[in-house]
């Protein structure tokens, strides 16, 4: 690993999660912060740019949320940059961005209630943006087609409630995944309608140690492995090809599950994000589950790869809510409670 | 409403600060004719405002906060401060159960405390000032990197006097550094040296001749009596004799400057050696005495040279002089330089009393320093200052908590106790006024409250809470019964704050709200998740009937893909699903049963046959399934080739149906929406059955 550099940014509110704006030029960078002040209950989405030499964080553009956001991604769509936002309230929020500055250009939105009736847990965009996928505790997942100046939303599913979904990922422009209570995941595929294709479940409570899948990801080169992290900063991997045994890469509750002696704990709190390190060039041949990169409420930032010890990037002394890798250039951001940290060069 | 609600109706007028203004954002339509106030959580209100058409909750924060650290910031303390203080908990903990004793005082715990104190102190510094240009400005006087603070300033003070033996030896000169880096924040209520260099530095570029200035002078012997040596050897370098152009005329002029300039750089100081600092440092006092007599006679000997006869600028000759006068020790001098009560009382450690050590006798000197300077209003600093010097505990942590909140207190108190077994007695003892508790749990408990009652700092609440023995895990139950099972992040949290400290109970108790919560607001699967998770049989039980309701009307082929992750959740039958554990095996029957559908298998009609009497034997099986799963079974029971079910087997059902038939007699029995011809069908092929079977055996 080559050295890095770590840049801290205090915030004057909370910063529930960080996204890069997909990179428009080589030289801008910008990044998208969801911001919550609790003091006024206010809270927005903004652009800020990063401006080197000296390292600084640029408020650029913000655009107020009716509601604390729940869920933030981004994505390019006609090669405009294109934000979606899931509110706290229920409703879900397409952001475009101009092509040029990054400022917002227009807003599409459905208000709270058409999609769930909570607040939706999580969204995901497909690269080239568009198709969202949203998904909730009230056991519904729906379809949103994103179109340049409309939307178009379908519901998948509504499993009324028997089972609530917490994270979604897509996997390919048809396929994707969601996680939810006792780290189950589901898999779907929009062509064959009518529930999930289908469901995984370890065998890994003969302890009393169940939770919650937070996120998780899928790897463009390796569609058929889902990772995923959850509660007692359990990170695991469920290959479709083998599939009632879970690949567990960290946790302190599933640590005893069978064929996994040497699992390393690098936080036994909720592991709230979850994505392949693709900064790290790997053996793609190899067997072996990418290395990955996670936050925890623990305020721990670290790299997991099968079988080696994980690598802490970052230890604070409070939660780490989100983090975002730059795919094109090598850096992380994550957001801090108040501080967002940029690590250059890692 | 009647007038005279307050006395005799005269209104009773506002006294102390003037009132703050809140503007309230309601949208209301006037008039208001009903409004309710009550407190939220935290220093905010609750306003509730009635019109007549509509009503709306407003909700106030009153800010009556340290305006000097804004409120990010302070989290920011908040959540830095946690580590240090935990370290040191455990290290007090596992020391004193080496020792055997209650109180872990011996002679290196200091060194614990003080690096806990170097922790605690470098979050507390103020934002960082614009870095100096590269190329330094010669008419820049004052510089610093960050915005000093009050906070730091407190507990920096507290820190020299009360941890860091170290230094004890060298005292008065880490209060002159002391000086240097806070004399700007006593500014605020009156003059000080660093508030007058900075004026002067603003008008420096419209000055001409520097020396003709009286400012000029009166600033140099300030920054001397206080110790400044670099700002005023760079003061003096501005002297209008260093110019070229006047270096001829001026020689001799110069000369004194120059002498005068050099003889404060070389004054010895009993300190360690440190960058950016003038002066000739010593660390044994011996030493420092040789040469602090050798360096008082050179100035004596300057004082008395006839250069300054032969010198024709008077106002230069008269300066330099004084600040000879100064170095010299001169009371009246130092009086004069310096501004207010702290900036005299270092003069004399500099000057007056140079080979001070330790705490003795400060005292009586600060209170002489107070009577020479008086003071209309005291800053605070000052307050705490004076209470330290007096080596009065109680009137430290009383200063503390008055001008620098919970926050200070709950942490300076590990500070007080460092180095002194006294202060560990007073802080630590038991008091009855208090309800049992000691000072510092008080303190402690107040600074949890204050974290309890805002959404971003409860979550460090219980590390504080957890470090008093008498109180603290009863209102950490209470805190974490408090917190709402709505918000996943906020339940997660709280689980694992229960499991840090095997409060298994009340995490039990909470995974039973949020599954009834949850179970209420139609998040089945969820509500199942918790109260699996809690390990609540009965629970499960109750809500396994309701779910049985709707699984008899919809657990047809087609909803099963609903049911299938429910199912997945339970588990398998090592975990306490109370009766839903039925859900379960009748998934297993229904999907033997569909693999049977098809083909002619007797092999896997077997297979069902086992799944249906696992069910039918199982206490947990709801007597209404009974019915149903027997007419879902009677192609097994009319299997063409021969008898699947044993005489036995096919005994224990028509037991079963025996039962029904009592059960319906019995109030509350639910007919199965089955055909009518339902129940004869099956008794017909059961009957077949145990004849075909009592044939084969």
């Amino acid at each position: 690993m080559a050295a890095t550099a770590i840049h801290k940014f205090p915030q004057y509110q909370y910063v529930d999660a960080v996204r890069w704006l997909p990179q428009l030029s080589p030289l801008d960078r910008f990044a998208v912060l969801a911001l919550f002040d609790f003091d006024s209950d206010a809270s927005s989405i903004q652009i800020h740019s990063l401006a080197s030499n000296p390292f600084s964080l640029q408020p650029q553009f913000s655009w107020s949320s009716p509601s604390r956001i729940s869920s933030l991604k981004t994505s390019l769509f006609l090669q405009k940059p294109l934000i979606v936002a899931s509110t706290a309230a229920g409703s879900l929020h397409f952001l475009f961005a101009d092509s040029s500055d990054a400022s917002f250009d227009s807003e599409v939105s459905l208000p709270e209630g058409t999609l769930h009736s909570v607040p939706a847990s999580s969204v995901d965009l497909m690269d080239g943006g568009v198709e969202c996928v949203t998904v909730g505790e009230d056991g519904k997942v729906n379809l949103v087609g994103v179109g340049e100046s409309n939307l178009s939303c379908r519901r998948l599913f509504d499993s009324g409630g028997l089972v609530s979904y917490t994270a979604a990922r897509w996997a390919s422009s048809v396929e994707f995944a969601t996680g939810g209570y006792g780290f189950s995941l589901q898999w779907w595929d929009q062509r064959k309608p009518g529930g999930p294709v289908s469901n995984f479940k370890g065998n890994w409570d003969k302890k009393l140690s169940s939770g919650i899948v937070h996120s998780i990801d899928i790897h463009p080169s390796r569609k058929h492995t889902c990772l995923a992290g959850g509660s007692l900063g359990t990170v695991f991997a469920w290959d479709l090809r083998w599939q009632q045994q879970p690949i567990i890469l960290s946790g302190a509750g599933a640590g005893t599950g069978a064929g996994n002696t040497m699992v390393h704990s690098v936080s036994e709190s909720e592991v709230w994000e979850v994505q392949y390190d693709r900064c790290i060039k790997s053996n793609t041949s190899s067997t072996r589950i990418l290395p990955s990169m996670i936050c925890s409420e623990d305020g721990i930032l670290a790299v997991i790869e099968q079988g080696e010890e994980p690598v802490e990037l970052l230890a604070e002394a409070c939660a780490i809510n989100s983090f975002d890798i730059d795919r094109h250039n090598p850096s992380i951001k994550c957001a801090c409670f108040f501080v967002v940290t940029l690590i250059l060069g890692c | 409403m009647p007038s005279d609600t307050v006395g005799n109706g005269a209104l009773v007028p506002l006294t102390g600060d003037p009132p703050a203004v809140y503007p309230l954002h309601h949208g209301l339509a006037p008039p208001i004719c009903r409004l309710s106030i009550s407190w939220s959580r935290g220093n905010t209100l609750h306003l509730s405002l009635f019109s007549s058409t509509a009503a709306k909750v407003v909700e106030v924060k009153l800010t009556s906060e340290d305006q000097e650290i804004p409120d990010a910031h302070w989290r920011r303390i908040a959540y830095g401060s946690v580590a240090p203080f935990a370290l040191l908990q455990s290290r007090r903990s596992s020391l004193s159960a080496l020792l055997k004793t209650p109180s872990p005082y011996h002679s290196d715990w200091w060194e614990n405390v003080l690096q806990y104190s170097k922790e605690i102190g470098s979050l507390l510094g103020g934002s960082k000032l614009p870095p100096s240009p590269i190329i330094e400005d010669s008419k820049t006087i004052v510089k610093r990197d960050e915005e000093p603070t009050s906070l730091k300033a407190a507990w920096e003070l507290i820190e020299i006097f009360y941890v860091d033996k170290q230094s004890q030896s060298w005292l008065p000169e880490r209060l002159v550094d002391w000086l240097t880096d806070y004399d700007s924040l006593f500014t605020s209520t009156h003059e000080t040296i660093h508030g007058k260099l900075v004026d002067f530095q603003k008008e420096l570029v419209n000055i001409q001749v520097i020396e003709d200035d009286s400012r000029y002078w009166e600033l140099l012997s300030s920054a001397l009596s206080v110790g400044w040596l670099d700002i005023v050897v760079k003061m003096l370098r501005l002297h209008g004799s260093y110019q070229l152009d006047q270096l001829s005329k001026r020689e001799l002029e110069n000369g004194l400057v120059e002498t005068v300039a050099t003889v404060i750089s070389k004054m010895p100081r009993l300190r360690p050696e440190s960058v950016g600092k003038l002066g000739e440092f010593y660390k044994s006092k011996a030493d420092f005495i040789k040469c602090w007599e050798k360096w008082r006679s050179q100035i004596t000997k300057l004082d008395c040279s006839p250069f300054w006869i032969q010198c024709d600028n008077q106002q230069t000759v008269d300066g330099l002089r004084n600040l000879l006068q100064i170095m010299l020790g001169n009371t009246d001098s130092l009086c004069m330089a310096t501004c207010f009560w702290i900036e005299l009382y270092i003069s004399h450690f500099l000057y007056i009393r140079p080979f001070t050590m330790g705490i003795e006798s400060m005292s009586n000197l600060a209170q002489k320093c107070i009577q020479l300077k008086p003071q209309s209003n005291t800053h605070r600093l000052a307050g705490l200052m004076v209470g330290i010097l007096e080596e009065n505990t109680e009137v430290v942590l009383a200063e503390c908590s008055r001008e620098f909140g919970p926050w200070l207190v709950a942490h300076a108190i590990e500070l007080l106790t460092a180095g002194s077994e006294q202060a560990e007695v007073l802080l630590h003892e038991e008091r009855y006024n208090l309800g049992g508790i000691s000072i510092v749990e008080l303190h402690r408990l107040v600074y949890a409250q204050i974290l309890s009652s805002h959404a971003l700092t409860w979550q460090i609440a219980p590390i504080y809470l957890s470090s008093c023995v008498k109180q603290g895990m009863g209102l950490l139950e209470n805190l974490l019964y408090r917190q709402s099972v709505q918000h996943n992040n906020v339940l997660l949290k709280n689980i694992e704050i229960c499991r840090l400290y095997e409060l298994d109970g009340i995490s039990s108790n909470i995974m039973k709200i949020a599954g009834v919560y949850h179970w209420k607001h139609g998040h089945k699967g969820a509500g199942v998740f918790w109260l699996q998770q809690a390990q609540d049989s009965s629970c499960l039980d109750r809500i396994a009937q309701q779910l049985f309701d709707s699984v008899g009307k919809s657990i047809s082929d087609e909803s099963f893909k609903q049911w299938e992750g429910m199912i997945e959740l339970l588990g398998s039958e090592s975990k306490p699903a109370g009766g839903l554990e039925f859900l379960h095996k009748y998934r297993d029957f229904k999907k033997s049963l569909q693999k049977v559908s098809g083909g002619k298998s007797t092999e896997l009609a077997r297979q069902a046959v086992g799944s249906l009497m696992l069910l039918m034997k199982n206490p947990s099986t709801p007597q209404r399934f009974w019915l149903p799963l027997l007419y879902d079974s009677l192609k097994l029971l009319n299997w063409k080739d021969c008898p699947i079910l044993g005489v036995s087997e096919t005994n224990l059902l028509l037991n079963k149906l025996q039962d029904l038939s009592l059960a319906k007699l019995r109030p509350y029995y639910t007919e199965p929406s089955l055909p009518p011809d339902a129940l004869s069908s099956i008794r017909l092929a059961l009957a077949t059955n145990l004849g075909r079977a009592i044939l084969d055996e």
